[in-house]
C-alpha cells in the first residue's frame, strides 16, 4: 500500500523498527498519562521527557516539532484567551481594560493546553513512525475487524490527502484569477470555492477506494496473507504488558485520588 | 457570484515565454528541473512529451507562477513570474488542469465557465460573449444550466477547457487534454488547438498522446530527468526514435510505419504519409 498519502516518515531507527502494537501501546500510555495525571504541569513533563525523546530517537524531531507546533498553537492560543479572560468569577491577576486575566482560568488553560499537546503529539509520533498498512496488519492479526482497521487507517491518511487535494484545487482556482494572497479577508474568501470540490471529491474518492477494496476481496472472510512481515520480540511483548499495567495503575491512582477524600469524610 | 471587476482584461498582445536556466527542487528533495532554458514565440504550438516524472508539469507550473524558479528566471512578456501573483498571471496564461474535478467549483456549467472571466474583471457583455463562445466551441451550449457533476467525466474535462478558453488569454496550457476522451473528443480538442493557433495564441500541451501531438503541434520538446532532451520542429523531434526511447516515448504510429517501410521521410499526418508512399512508387 502506498504511504505517499500518510504522514509516515521513513527512517532507519529503533523506534521505526518497533512492532506497530508496541508503538500503539506507547502512544496509549502517553495519552493516559496526559489525560489522567493530576496537577497542572505533569502533562508537560510527559511531552518533554517521553514523547520528545522518542521523536528524537526516531530521527523525526524537527518535522515532529513543526507539525505539533502548527497543530497545537491555534488551539492553545484560543484556550488561553477564552479560559484566561472569560473565566466566571475567579481571582483577577491582570486587568486588561474591561477584561481581566483570572488565575483559575489561567490554570485551567495551562492544564487543558498540556493535555491537548500530549494527545496531539502522541498521535503525531505514531503516524510519523508507523507505516499505516503495518498498523492495520498488526491490528487485523490480533483479531481486530478489517473494516474497523481500515477506518483507523483511512483516518490516519485523511489529513495529508485533504491537504494535497486542497492545494491542487487552490492552484486550479489561482490559475483562473482567484486572488489568494493578501489579508485575512482575501484568504477567507479564497477558501470558499475550495469547499465544494474538496468535499465532493473526497466523497467520490472514498467511494472509489471502497469499491476498489471490495473488488479485491477486502470483505472476504477467512485468513489473509500479507507481503508485509511484522517483527515482534518477547521483550516487546513484555513491554506492552508493562505499559498496559502502567496505564491501569495511573488510572487507578487517579481514581483513588478522586475517591479518597470522600472515603475519609 | 458577483463580478468584482478589479482587474482589467490583459491585452492580447504578443507574449513570448522565456525560461532561462531554471532549476527547481521540491521540498522532498526531488530535483524536478535542472537548468531548463527555452523560448516560445507568440503563436507557437508546443507539445511537451516525456515519461512520468520527467519534469513536464513542474515546467508548465512555472509558466503561470504556480511554482517559482529555485534558480533562473521565467518571463511572460515583460512580467517576471516571481514578481506577480498566480491570480495576476492568469490574465496572460490560461492553464487547464489534468483532473477536471480539481477545478470545478460552481453549480452550473455556465457559472463555471464564467469563473475565470469574472475574476479577470472582464466587462459583463464581453464576459457573456466569451462564455457563450467557449461553450459553443466545446459543444456544451445546451448544458449551460446543468450542474457540472451531472455531466460525464470527459464532458467535465471539456467544461474546464471552456472555462480557460473564455478567459481569452494569449497563452493557453493544457495538461493531458485528451486523457479519457473518445475519438470524437480527441478530434474536438484538436480542432480547439487548431483554432487557437489560427487566432495567433500560444498553445502548450503536456501529453502522452503522441499521435495527437504529431497532428496538431508544430514544435515538440522532449523531457527526461528534469532536462530538455530535444527541442525542435515536431517533424524532426518525433522521428528521433533513439531520443524518444530514452524517456519511454514511442514515435507516432505513422512515423513507425514509415520507418518500417523504409520511406525516405517520416510523415506526421495521413496526407503526408500518402503523398510519401505515392511519391516513392
Amino acid at each position: 500500500m502506498s504511504t505517499s498519502f500518510s504522514l509516515y516518515i521513513p527512517r532507519e531507527s529503533g523506534m521505526h523498527r518497533l512492532h506497530p502494537l508496541t508503538k500503539l501501546a506507547l502512544v496509549a500510555f502517553c495519552l493516559v498519562l496526559g489525560l489522567f495525571l493530576p496537577g497542572v504541569w505533569l502533562t508537560y513533563l510527559v511531552f518533554l521527557l517521553i514523547i520528545v525523546p522518542l521523536a528524537a530517537w526516531a530521527g523525526v524531531l524537527p518535522p515532529f516539532l513543526r507539525a505539533a507546533f502548527k497543530t497545537a498553537l491555534p488551539v492553545v492560543i484560543s484556550v488561553f484567551l477564552v479560559q484566561g479572560l472569560f473565566w466566571p468569577g475567579g481571582t483577577p491577576i491582570l486587568h486588561l481594560g474591561p477584561l481581566s486575566l483570572k488565575q483559575e482560568g489561567l490554570q485551567f488553560a495551562i492544564r487543558s493546553a498540556g493535555r491537548f499537546i500530549t494527545v496531539v503529539s502522541s498521535f503525531l509520533l505514531l503516524t510519523f513512525t508507523t507505516r499505516p498498512d503495518g498498523l492495520m496488519l498488526a491490528l487485523s492479526q490480533r483479531g481486530f475487524p478489517n473494516s474497523i482497521a481500515y477506518i483507523m487507517l483511512a483516518t490516519m491518511q485523511i489529513v495529508p490527502r485533504f491537504q494535497a487535494k486542497a492545494n491542487t484545487i487552490l492552484d486550479a482556482q489561482r490559475s483562473r484569477g482567484l486572488e489568494t494572497e493578501g489579508n485575512l479577508l482575501v484568504r477567507l474568501r479564497a477558501l470558499l470555492p475550495l469547499v465544494q470540490p474538496l468535499l465532493l471529491g473526497s466523497i467520490v474518492d472514498i467511494e472509489e477506494r471502497a469499491i476498489a477494496l471490495e473488488v479485491r476481496a477486502f470483505g472476504r472472510q477467512g485468513p489473509k496473507t500479507s507481503l508485509l512481515v511484522l517483527r515482534d520480540t518477547p521483550a516487546q511483548r513484555v513491554l506492552r504488558w508493562l505499559l498496559l499495567l502502567g496505564m491501569l495503575a495511573v488510572i487507578g491512582w487517579r481514581l483513588y485520588l478522586a475517591i479518597a477524600p470522600r472515603l475519609a469524610a | 457570484m458577483k463580478d468584482d471587476g478589479q482587474r482589467p482584461t490583459e491585452a492580447r498582445a504578443p507574449m513570448p515565454i522565456v525560461v532561462e536556466d531554471v532549476s527547481f527542487t521540491y521540498p522532498s528533495g526531488t530535483h524536478a528541473l535542472r537548468g531548463v532554458s527555452l523560448r516560445v514565440s507568440p503563436g507557437e504550438a508546443v507539445a511537451i512529451v516525456g515519461e512520468n516524472g520527467a519534469g513536464k508539469t513542474t515546467l508548465v507550473k512555472h509558466l503561470n507562477g504556480l511554482l517559482k524558479p529555485g534558480t533562473g528566471r521565467v518571463t511572460i512578456g515583460d512580467w517576471d513570474t516571481r514578481e506577480h501573483t498566480v491570480a495576476k498571471m492568469a490574465a496572460r496564461v490560461g492553464y487547464v488542469f489534468q483532473n477536471p474535478d480539481d477545478q470545478i467549483v460552481e453549480r452550473t456549467v455556465g457559472d463555471e465557465v464564467a469563473f475565470g472571466p469574472r475574476r479577470l474583471g472582464q466587462p459583463a457583455a464581453e464576459q457573456q460573449a466569451n462564455v457563450a463562445a467557449a461553450l459553443a466551441t466545446v459543444g456544451l451550449t445546451e448544458a449551460a444550466k446543468t450542474h457540472p457533476y451531472d455531466l460525464t467525466a470527459p464532458q467535465r474535462k471539456l467544461v474546464t477547457l471552456a472555462s480557460v478558453l473564455a478567459m481569452r488569454t494569449p497563452i493557453v496550457i493544457f495538461d493531458e487534454p485528451t486523457m479519457g476522451q473518445d475519438a470524437r473528443g480527441v478530434a474536438l480538442i484538436g480542432d480547439i488547438v487548431d483554432r487557437l493557433k489560427a487566432e495567433g495564441r500560444t498553445v502548450l500541451t503536456i501529453t502522452h498522446d503522441i499521435d495527437f501531438c504529431a497532428a496538431h503541434f508544430g514544435r515538440a520538446i522532449v523531457m527526461a530527468d528534469g532536462q530538455v532532451l530535444a527541442d525542435g520542429p515536431a517533424a524532426d523531434v518525433l522521428t528521433r526514435a533513439d531520443v524518444l526511447a530514452t524517456t519511454n516515448v514511442e514515435p507516432p504510429q505513422l512515423v513507425r510505419l514509415a520507418q518500417a517501410l523504409r520511406l525516405k521521410r517520416a510523415p506526421l499526418t495521413v496526407e503526408e504519409f500518402v503523398a510519401e508512399v505515392v511519391g516513392s512508387e
